[in-house]
């Protein structure tokens, strides 16, 4: 219903919030029957240029269990300054701020339009941002030439006020203590040894010393004691010495034999930087940026060995049971992700190698941490250099689109429970009345912590209904959620982000229609596949893979419109039509299906999707196909191979990767150099449009895309064609009697095969 | 005032390494898409696939009316941008620091204008480089402290090999100025203040 999606669209624009099913089943037998769990995606620091911060702290509920916050939904008594908790009924005195409110002049929190609203909190130091520099010197010097360069460049990008430091690895780890002083000094570990945190802290004299460093500056803020800023100096103090610092920084002296890897102690010197800034900037905003160039090959956390004749693990040998050290690794790196993440500090990882680098087995460091990982070929590439710019853009009021040290709370009426979180997050593990038992992700709490985040940071929330069948549907007939995320600002403010919705209840036995109509299938699909990827982690890929099936099944049996046993009957409804093509699609993504990728790419396509906001994951999911042609402007078109025609240009977004497609006649044109020719200046526009409409994508986009420009028969077109819905293969390619499209050669299943089997099961009394 | 600019990818090193936009280009604040690329089409319900009639052989000829007049091309005669009108300017202002600033930083810097001076000199900078700073010189005498910080940014950004070096020095000018002239702006403002109320004293000699 047109309604429905204006009304899903305007509550993403104000909230940042897409709930699975916006019109809630009453009872929790119910809410399983429907067979996609209650659930949304939330984008905590949704961009909002008209939504401009309030200058005072929320107003909190006065039961120490609930301390939900005042939010339009409370009913308010003005004439006796009290409220009304939605969430726990409790009244609530206004505090003496509030004393001139009423109904004409309302505070902004509690105008509907203020659903979601943004407080500075004002008391409290202001910290200023940290920037960790762990850089592998193990490089080829066109690589580490432009790796110099990069972070040099970075150096003019970062605020004035902001602390950066530097660490140095690759057969041992030095520690770079920034003076401005002429002599440069650094402290040098082995990598072979782990140290625990204190040691690390002992060794860098971090621990209180007798004497003091340095005379105290009169404006210095009240926080760390100066011993900490010999590693992690002011930029615009430093900015001179670091660059000339950086500039000299040498490859690893240590030659590499031949046939053999560079030693190369990534563990120990990750180890060393989450040391580090435990002891010295503890619960602060900060990032560790983790530049690599290969494997870590030496010390805890090494991931293959040096013998180059050994090659890295692949999906193969994992399942065989054949990769030495990946659990060990693994678990040396999820012990610093925690750590870190305890911390309130990101750890971000950039590799950019032709090779594997050990992505697998560090990928928690990231992902626990909401950091970023960026996989590339070389750091003499655009696509790194644009990507690592990319990272301090700035919003419309000139900061940094990044934020630090979030902790997200989720507070539900009580005919909801809170089962879990999926998404760039660690559990605060903080439990309560609104926390289930039942855990779907990262459950088992209502608070968690995202220590790096930017606007389009999007975690996935699962709910239960508790209410028993049968019933009653409660008074008001809404159930509510409140999103409470505390942040640290690029500013350095602290601020505090509410956001308060509410849906209607209805009784799934006498009004499973309004249901139906208000079911989102876009949010239920990234959703879904949200959960199928979580589960990948841990499961065998065919159990995900049968479990998805066995949804989407149930999914039709439920709403489909049929007549039993009678598959070619089978309909759904325009607010599902989308939905199986988005599970087909699901299905053959590299975030299910392992094949054709290395365990590191196959890491890092996880890693996006499983923060990225809606439109974004469903272009992941099911890529946008586009068609250029003299017929009109530009369309959307079927992913399949029948779109591919030889006078059309195709452009195809995957998130990942940007493909333009020539088709075979306009391949043979442009050959023949037409556009050069002023009388067909049209095809000229007709080349151009495609080229024009992909760099607006790639002006804008994180991570940066690959770019492929290809045409029929080229060899990159298999971009092209690994992606189509394959409804014309070698083995049907004269089913029709004519040839459409292009074939793919293939044996994988077909949409319409795909479809075909889901009716015929879906209508079976069998299931 | 940036340039804007798309540059390809590096393609030896990577074969799908997308176009590099230049600062500008990037820092451009996202106006309104011309076609918002996110629309799907949902598969037909019975799954027949379409029949388009067959391509010509030639593209569609432009219609009667002819391409607009050409742009004529005229020679843009640029005029050379002088170190002298970039490097004196500098020099001035790292000399109005002097007082101000400790001797280490100041030292450093010059060490840097010097560094740029020897690669100018030796025809090691381009002209997009070179007519940058020209821009930047003018920002930094006008007193435009932000648009001079952009312009070095933008410099560190789409040519960071060039620069590298000495633009760091520049960029630490350019602070130490806006410091200064803040302070200048503060001590001024005081010392009119001191100057009304010593009117009643007579007779006090002005500190030189």
């Amino acid at each position: 219903m047109a309604t429905y999606l204006e009304f899903i669209q305007q509550n993403e624009e104000r909230d940042g919030v897409r709930f699975s099913w916006n019109v809630w089943p009453s009872s929790r037998l119910e809410a399983t029957r429907m067979v996609v769990p209650l659930a949304c995606l939330l984008t905590p620091l949704k961009e909002r240029p008209d939504l401009p911060p309030v200058q005072y702290e929320p107003v909190l509920c006065s039961r120490p269990t609930c301390k939900a916050i005042l939010n339009p939904l409370c009913q308010v008594d003005y004439r006796a300054r009290l409220w009304a908790c939605n969430f726990c009924f409790q009244r609530n005195q206004f505090p003496p701020a509030y004393a001139g409110i009423s109904e004409v002049n309302q505070p902004a929190e509690l105008m509907p339009q203020f659903s979601t609203i943004e407080y500075v909190v004002q008391r409290g130091p202001q910290c200023p941002l940290i920037f960790l520099y762990v850089v592998d010197t193990c490089l080829e010097e066109d690589d580490l030439q432009a790796l110099k360069e990069s972070l040099q460049m970075s150096l003019s990008l970062l605020p004035p006020d902001s602390l950066v430091g530097l660490i140095t690895f690759g057969r041992m780890v030095q520690v770079h203590e920034l003076s401005c002083e002429g002599i440069s000094k650094s402290y040098v570990f082995r990598g072979t040894k782990d140290l625990t945190a204190k040691q690390i802290q002992d060794m860098l004299g971090l621990t209180k010393p007798t004497v003091p460093v340095q005379p105290v500056q009169p404006a210095q803020p009240h926080e760390q004691p100066f011993v900490s800023s010999r590693f992690l100096q002011p930029v615009h103090k430093i900015d001179m010495n670091l660059t000339d610092l950086l500039g000299e920084l040498q490859r690893d002296p240590w030659p590499v034999p031949q046939g053999k890897r560079p030693l190369r102690s990534t563990g120990v010197a990750v180890s060393i930087a989450v040391g580090l800034l435990e002891g010295t900037f503890p619960n602060t905003g900060a990032r560790i940026m983790l530049f690599m160039g290969g494997p870590p090959t030496q010390g805890p956390g090494m991931v293959v060995g040096d013998e180059l004749k050994v090659p890295i693990r692949s999906w193969h040998d994992i399942e065989k049971d054949n990769a030495r050290f990946m659990k060990k690794a693994t678990k040396h790196y999820e012990m610093l992700a925690n750590r870190a993440a305890a911390n309130g500090h990101c750890i971000d990882i950039y590799a950019c190698a032709l090779d594997q680098t050990g992505l697998l087995e560090m990928k928690c460091c990231t992902n626990l941490t909401g950091g970023y990982m960026v996989m590339g070929d070389s750091f003499n590439t655009s696509l790194f250099k644009q990507t690592f710019q990319r990272i301090f853009s700035k919003d419309f009021n000139g900061h940094f689109r990044m934020a630090f040290g979030a902790t997200l709370e989720v507070k539900t009426s009580r005919e909801l429970k809170i089962a879990g979180a999926i998404g760039p997050c660690v559990s605060l593990n903080v439990k309560g009345p609104c926390v289930s038992e039942n855990e779907l992700g990262v459950g088992g709490t209502s608070q968690w912590k995202i220590c790096g985040l930017d606007p389009t940071s999007t975690l996935g929330i699962y709910f239960e209904v508790v209410s028993q069948h049968n019933a009653p549907i409660p008074q008001g007939g809404r159930g509510a959620v409140q999103f409470v995320t505390h942040y640290q600002h690029s500013s350095t403010q602290r601020r505090i982000r509410v956001t308060t919705v509410a849906r209607n209840w209805a009784d799934a036995q006498s009004q499973l229609k309004h249901i139906e109509a208000a079911f989102d299938q876009e949010a239920a699909a990234v959703l879904m596949a949200r959960l199928g990827v979580f589960r990948a982690e841990s499961e065998e890929g065919p159990d995900v893979l049968r479990w998805l099936d066995r949804q989407l099944i149930r999914l039709c049996q439920k709403f489909g419109q049929y007549n039993k046993e009678d598959p070619t009957s089978f309909r759904l409804s325009d607010s599902f039509s989308l939905y199986p093509q988005f599970m087909f699609h699901l299905r053959r993504s590299p975030f299910l299906q392992v094949f054709n990728n290395s365990p590191d790419e196959s890491s890092c396509y996880r890693h996006h999707f499983a923060r990225q906001d809606l439109t974004q994951s469903l272009i992941m999911i099911q890529p946008i196909l586009y068609s250029y042609s003299f017929h009109g402007p530009p369309e959307p078109v079927l992913l399949d191979s029948s779109s591919i025609l030889p006078d059309r240009i195709l452009l195809m977004d995957t998130f990942f990767q940007i493909v333009i497609y020539l088709g075979e006649t306009i391949a043979q044109w442009q050959k023949a150099g037409y556009q050069d020719m002023p009388e067909y200046e049209n095809f000229k526009h007709l080349l151009q449009a495609p080229l024009d409409d992909a760099q607006e994508i790639l002006q804008a986009r994180f991570p940066m895309p690959r770019y492929i420009n290809t045409e029929h028969g080229g060899s990159q077109a298999r971009f092209l064609l690994s992606k189509v819905n394959p409804s014309q293969t070698h083995n049907n390619l004269y089913a029709w009697g004519q040839e459409t499209g292009a074939p793919i050669l293939t044996d994988d299943v077909s949409l319409q095969v795909f479809m075909d089997h889901l009716k015929k099961l879906a209508v079976s009394s069998a299931c | 005032m940036a340039e804007l600019y798309v540059k390809p990818g590096n393609k030896e090193r990577g074969w799908n390494d997308p176009p590099q936009f230049s600062y500008g280009l990037q820092t451009q604040a996202g106006g309104p898409k011309r076609t918002s690329l996110t629309k799907r089409v949902a598969a037909p319900q019975d799954g027949s696939p379409r029949v388009g009639p067959p391509p010509p052989s030639r593209p569609p000829l432009v219609g009667s009316s002819l391409s607009s007049t050409q742009p004529t091309n005229f020679p843009v005669v640029e005029s050379e941008t002088l170190l002298e009108d970039v490097l004196t300017p500098l020099e001035q202002a790292l000399e109005d620091c002097r007082g101000h600033t400790k001797k280490q930083v100041c030292d450093d810097i010059s060490r840097r204008l010097a560094l740029l001076q020897e690669q100018w000199a030796g025809g090691k900078l381009s002209m997009p480089v070179k007519k940058r700073m020209a821009l930047l010189v003018q920002e930094l005498s006008s007193h435009q402290w932000d648009a001079a910080d952009d312009i070095h940014r933008s410099l560190m950004v789409d040519h960071v090999t060039e620069v590298s070096q000495w633009m760091v020095g520049v960029k630490r000018l350019i602070a130490e100025k806006r410091i200064l002239s803040s302070e200048e702006e503060a001590n001024e403002e005081k010392s009119t203040a001191t100057a009304e109320q010593n009117q009643t004293v007579p007779g006090i000699q002005q500190a030189p």
